[in-house]
């Protein structure tokens, strides 16, 4: 029972540190929080759906095609929208993306209807039996997968040039400007990376949830205590407070009962944000010095 | 000076006496639109007080509203008069602003509005869980009054638009007080005004609990109003989203602006919602997008720089 509880929260962190890393990037390099991050998880699981409907394609191998489309979204919407506001009011951004955010469910119950969907492969509800412990193949997949995504873009950002100049605007504007680089495109590409991996988790997601365009709201919740429990910014913080999380969830969901969940993420998210603001691996970045 | 002056105020004059006259002309659909304006503007103005006047982005600041009409909900429930239940809801929306501030002013920008955000969340799902008498996640269904409906709609109007006066008089009041002035000292740098003698952290806990006993009013109204509570639609995100931006739409830190900006945005609402009831909220979506992009300053900012104020001294 024990090694189940630890199992299934392991298993379940993983999804949620994959949704939190493109949301922490985002607010860590830009000082942004971006509000519609749920929907772009929303999306992303709906065209894992159309592709696996559509064209009978898994959404493990659609994964590259998932995060090319949300990238392109990211990316255009930091340059047509985000970008423009910035040099006025950063905290403007945090209504803009829920005016965002109710665009895009709108348009998706308009599109998709609000019935649930969902994917059902041929290995869907197969579980691995290791001892006395049952581990879904679908869940083991979306975790390693979420682990090598997560670490690939950690080398990604400090081992890529485009990764290192996001890193350089991230800590200082001005000194990389001088450095040639341009803070907008850093910034549209930073956006659309966040994106591509919320897209990622979307297409995880489809695998395991029913789709419907509300299913963002139950991620940006715990998205956010994620991002601040891990260290706003940090991809090493994000992955460890996405594993303690799914840890804590599934102890509060055997021990107290389903419903206990949300309240002690947001319990402890606000002890979080006294305590320790910085998060666990909280570094000194753009989003604000606390 | 005086001619222009003394025109602002009888035009409020004409303008509040025509809200006092209105039930006797419209009634239904019209009385409650206008109520609802009413409640806005107050929601406005108490987002105007923290955010347009400390400076605090008090994204979640609906927990307020939910927290009153809750109050109401239950002191009305185990038999409290009406009066009695509206005049507590301020009061508990300010105790909890008071003792929840005190950590959650520590925190500043982004992490503050997130902040709120959460607690508004806690504060739904403690009412689920709390259940009792609160009725949990099946809501609370309060005792019918014994009142006809329309003059229950006329009883909540014009509380509705008591509340929409006396908080634009609280902000006025602000504007010229010492608290106004340090909380805009405040805003500009909190170290400043540290350093002016500024006691800051009482100033920015009088401006939360200033703006949740506005808040907690209303939502106590409407929770009285609707006679109905559910922890979903009484602690409604969308609820502060709206108050904020009507609060931009007018312009923030100004006495008329979340006033002239609720009456903006319901009106355009309501029209978007009787013409495209399917796509309402995709309208509203892109209205806000419009509002932030194009009007960040406000209105009330746009119409003066029209209509010069005074001449600048010799």
């Amino acid at each position: 029972m024990l090694g189940q509880t630890i199992v299934n929260g392991l298993l379940t962190g993983g999804l949620y540190a994959i949704a939190a890393i493109g949301f922490s990037m985002v607010w860590g390099v830009m000082g942004i929080i971006n509000m519609a991050h749920g929907s772009f998880i929303m999306l992303g699981a709906y065209v894992s759906y159309i592709v696996f409907a559509g064209l009978g394609i898994d959404p493990f191998a659609s994964l590259p095609l998932t995060m090319a489309v949300l990238f392109v979204l990211g990316y255009l919407v930091q340059r047509l929208l985000l970008n423009r506001l910035m040099r006025t009011s950063l905290l403007l951004s945090l209504v803009l993306t829920f005016g965002l955010d109710l665009v895009l469910i709108n348009l998706c119950l308009l599109v998709f209807s609000a019935d649930l969907r969902s994917v059902n492969t041929a290995y869907t509800s197969q579980s691995l039996a290791l001892g006395p412990l049952l581990v879904p193949i679908v869940r083991l997949a979306v975790f390693l997968l979420a682990l090598m995504l997560a670490g690939g873009f950690y080398l990604f950002l400090n081992r890529a040039k485009a990764g290192q100049a996001i890193l350089a605007t991230a800590l200082d504007k001005e000194t990389a400007r001088l450095m040639g680089i341009d803070p907008l495109k850093v910034y549209a590409l930073t956006a659309g990376a966040g994106a591509a991996l919320a897209g990622a988790a979307g297409s995880f997601a489809s695998m395991l949830y029913p789709i419907s365009p509300n299913m963002g709201l139950t991620f940006i919740g715990s998205v956010f205590v994620i991002t601040v429990l891990g260290g706003i910014g940090s991809i090493e913080g994000a992955v460890l407070a996405g594993l303690l999380y799914g840890l804590i969830q599934s102890f509060a969901a055997s021990l107290l009962g389903v419903n206990y969940e949300e309240i002690v993420a947001f319990v402890m998210f606000l002890v979080i944000l006294v305590l320790r603001p910085q998060g666990l691996l909280g570094k000194r970045f753009y989003g604000e010095p606390v | 000076m005086m001619p222009l002056r003394l025109a602002r105020w009888s035009g409020l004059a004409l303008a509040l006496a025509l809200m006092v006259a209105a039930p006797l002309v419209i009634g239904g659909y019209w009385l409650r639109i206008l109520t609802s304006i009413y409640m806005y503007a107050v929601v406005a103005q108490g987002l105007n007080v923290i955010v347009g006047f400390a400076g605090y982005h008090a994204f979640g600041n609906v927990v307020f509203f939910g927290l009153g009409a809750y109050i109401v909900g239950v002191a009305v429930t185990l038999g409290a008069p009406l009066a009695l239940a509206i005049v507590l809801a301020p009061i508990g929306a300010m105790l909890a602003a008071a003792v929840l501030g005190w950590p959650l002013l520590r925190l500043k920008g982004h992490y503050f509005a997130i902040a709120t955000v959460a607690l508004n969340l806690a504060m739904n799902d403690l009412i689920i869980n709390v259940g009792g008498v609160t009725g949990g996640a099946e809501g609370l269904p309060m005792p019918l009054g014994t009142l006809a409906p329309e003059a229950l709609n006329e009883l909540v109007y014009f509380l509705m638009l008591g509340a929409m006066v006396a908080s634009a008089l609280i902000v006025l009041w602000l504007s010229r007080s010492p608290l106004g002035y340090a909380l805009r000292a405040l805003k500009d740098s909190a170290l400043g005004a540290e350093v002016m003698g500024i006691n800051t952290t009482l100033a920015k806990t009088l401006a939360w609990a200033l703006s949740a006993g506005m808040t907690g009013t209303v939502g106590g109204i409407w929770g009285y109003w609707i006679n109905f509570l559910e922890p979903g639609s009484a602690f409604d995100i969308g609820i502060s989203v709206n108050g904020y931006i009507m609060m931009l739409v007018g312009g923030m830190g100004t006495v008329l602006g979340p006033v002239i900006g609720a009456f903006f945005l319901e009106t355009v609402s309501t029209i978007i919602w009787g013409e495209f009831i399917k796509v309402h909220l995709l309208i509203l979506g892109l209205l806000i997008i419009l509002v932030v992009m194009l009007l960040p300053e406000g209105l009330l900012f746009h119409f003066r720089r029209l209509v010069p104020r005074r001449k600048a001294a010799p």
